[in-house]
């Protein structure tokens, strides 16, 4: 068997409309990735990344979930979620930019900064979007120190 | 595992009979149960006490300093907490409280609020010096210093690199006293009064420097009754100690035992005060996660309500809080401190840590990654195996725990009753 066949896998599923469990997910993958005993800075990336992809799902989406998987030298995480879906990617990405309605930001949340602050702490990020059926994200993070 | 030796909390075997308790209700789970007594894991535990006020047995013990401890310094000087002050009835102002550690028998009784607001002021320079980072983690409460090394050693950057107020006291008496008492130097013992143990083990143990300037902390429950009876049999030091106050206290820094007194002085600044461990430990990884970035300082406690929450104390934390809340407000916002001392002080360096606080990460699954994966693989499929009850019978606080220790190969799988039941 090569090194690169042995995972980690787990999922985690996240409910629409949920903030009171926010931040739970990213909790765990944190706390997961320690044990692995990555290094500080990569598992505060993964948290940072999953936790507004998490924040995302909350916000608008009926559901989604979270799907991690650890490989040797890599951290691989996949959000998927049936929500709106986003028309515009280039614009959602921009820092600043948001659709959060003015609950979600009285709780604090809906900057704008979601998106553009997961693809700042990944190492690989992808995005693709269906208007009416949902997004998926894919986020890779290496562990060996190196960027792509 | 390594059981229990350096922390200022410890199972007493005689009395501890093996239930769940402390094990439960540790924030940390660092409590398992082996043969029938509960054994505290080294590199788990912060220090913060809960334990202690869990036990309905009595058993877990703080390792504070004891009146027989005392005897190895010929003088004997205390800082009390500015808890203490709270701890007796509405009547009794913390001048005759003073004056009564001086009849217990201590040769110097220091007040250590003016030292809080010194302390307030140094961090007012070191906000203005230092942009970055945010939110500062204020430094008073070693189990918040003791989780951050732990579970946050990202944020041990973010701690205020300024001794609390308990060191700065007794450094500044170090390098007093003999010149002032002509008392030689290793003649003097300074001992803390404390409503919690951690501050035990910051003086054996510190995390800033190579050596605590205090010999030891008195719990606040040891030395209450001394006190009481001293304060009753003494009537007449009632008056002495209003014509001859001690001290003259700051009202900034009284307050400073209250969650959020701290930062009370920070008029200028966006602060923002936590208490209790649960939420100390969720605030820690929202600054973590960079969500608090636009506050300045974050004061974090693990006690509830601040110190006067501390397991060590007497009397009910409400009553003590609305006592010092009534000190606060008779003393109003007198300060004490010239600001040319403290900013001497500052730039002398002599206020600040001797090195930074290091992270101490608990270990991982395995050090090798490839085997730390498998071991985490195995954990979710022994996981799935178990009832998920959480009963603690097992000797773990939890079945997650549980699958936790067997992965790294401290429990067995039928140390689960359930699994064993079914097993045979």
């Amino acid at each position: 068997m090569r090194t690169t066949d042995i995972v980690f896998r787990q999922e985690f599923p996240v409910k629409g409309g949920d903030f009171s469990r926010a931040g739970e997910v990213s909790w765990a993958i944190k706390n997961l990735l320690k044990e692995l005993g990555l290094s500080t800075s990569v598992v505060l990336r993964a948290a940072i990344a999953t936790y507004e992809a998490e924040l995302n799902i909350i916000m608008y989406a009926l559901e989604g979930r979270l799907v991690l998987s650890v490989r040797p030298g890599q951290v691989y995480v996949v959000v998927e979620d049936s929500g709106p879906g986003i028309e515009d990617i280039e614009l959602a990405m921009t820092e600043g930019y948001s659709t959060a309605t003015l609950e979600m930001r009285e709780l604090g949340f809906g900057a704008g900064m979601g998106l553009a602050n997961i693809k700042k702490n990944t190492d690989v990020f992808l995005i693709t979007s269906e208007v009416g059926h949902g997004t998926r994200l894919e986020l890779t993070f290496l562990t060996n120190g190196q960027k792509p | 595992m390594t059981n229990n030796t350096r922390h200022s909390v410890q199972i007493n075997p005689q009395r501890c009979i093996g239930c769940v308790h402390c094990m439960i209700a540790c924030p940390t789970k660092a409590i398992r149960i082996k043969h029938d007594k509960a054994l505290i894991i080294d590199e788990l535990c912060i220090d913060c006490g809960e334990c202690l006020r869990f036990c309905p047995e009595d058993a877990v013990e703080s390792k504070t300093t004891s009146f027989s401890d005392l005897k190895a310094f010929p003088y004997k000087v205390v800082i009390p907490s500015t808890v203490l002050y709270g701890q007796f009835d509405n009547a009794t102002l913390p001048n005759e409280i003073l004056f009564a550690l001086r009849r217990v028998g201590f040769d110097y009784v220091y007040e250590i609020s003016a030292i809080c607001e010194l302390n307030n002021s140094a961090l007012e320079m070191y906000l203005a010096a230092h942009l970055k980072p945010r939110p500062l983690i204020s430094s008073t409460c070693p189990v918040v210093i003791r989780l951050i090394q732990r579970r946050f050693p990202s944020l041990c950057e973010h701690v205020v690199p300024i001794e609390p107020p308990r060191e700065n006291a007794a450094k500044i008496l170090r390098a007093n006293l003999p010149r002032m008492t002509k008392v030689p130097a290793s003649n003097i013992g300074i001992f803390h009064i404390t409503p919690c143990p951690a501050k035990m083990v910051s003086i054996n143990h510190p995390a800033s420097m190579e050596k605590s300037y205090l010999d030891g902390a008195i719990s606040i429950r040891d030395i209450f009754k001394t006190i009481y009876q001293t304060l009753h049999q003494n009537k007449e030091d009632t008056i002495m100690s209003h014509l001859f106050p001690e001290t003259i206290f700051s009202g900034t820094g009284v307050g400073t035992a209250l969650s959020g007194g701290e930062t009370r002085g920070l008029k200028n600044h966006r602060t923002v005060a936590v208490s209790g461990v649960r939420d100390t430990i969720r605030v820690l990884n929202q600054v973590e996660l960079g969500l608090l970035k636009d506050v300045d300082v974050l004061e974090c406690t693990v006690c509830p309500d601040g110190c006067v929450g501390g397991p060590l104390t007497v009397e009910n934390r409400y009553l003590a809080k609305s006592r010092i809340l009534r000190l606060v407000n008779m003393m109003g916002e007198r300060t004490v401190v010239d600001n040319s001392d403290m900013s001497l002080l500052y730039h002398k360096d002599f206020l600040s840590f001797h090195h930074p606080i290091a992270p101490l990460e608990p270990p991982p699954l395995d050090e090798n990654p490839i085997h730390a994966i498998s071991k985490a693989n195995r954990r979710n499929e022994i996981f799935q195996r178990l009832p998920r009850k959480d009963c603690g019978a097992c000797g773990a606080p939890d079945c997650r725990t549980l699958a936790d220790d067997i992965v790294r190969g401290q429990a067995a799988h039928d140390d689960c009753p359930f699994v064993k039941k079914e097993e045979t």
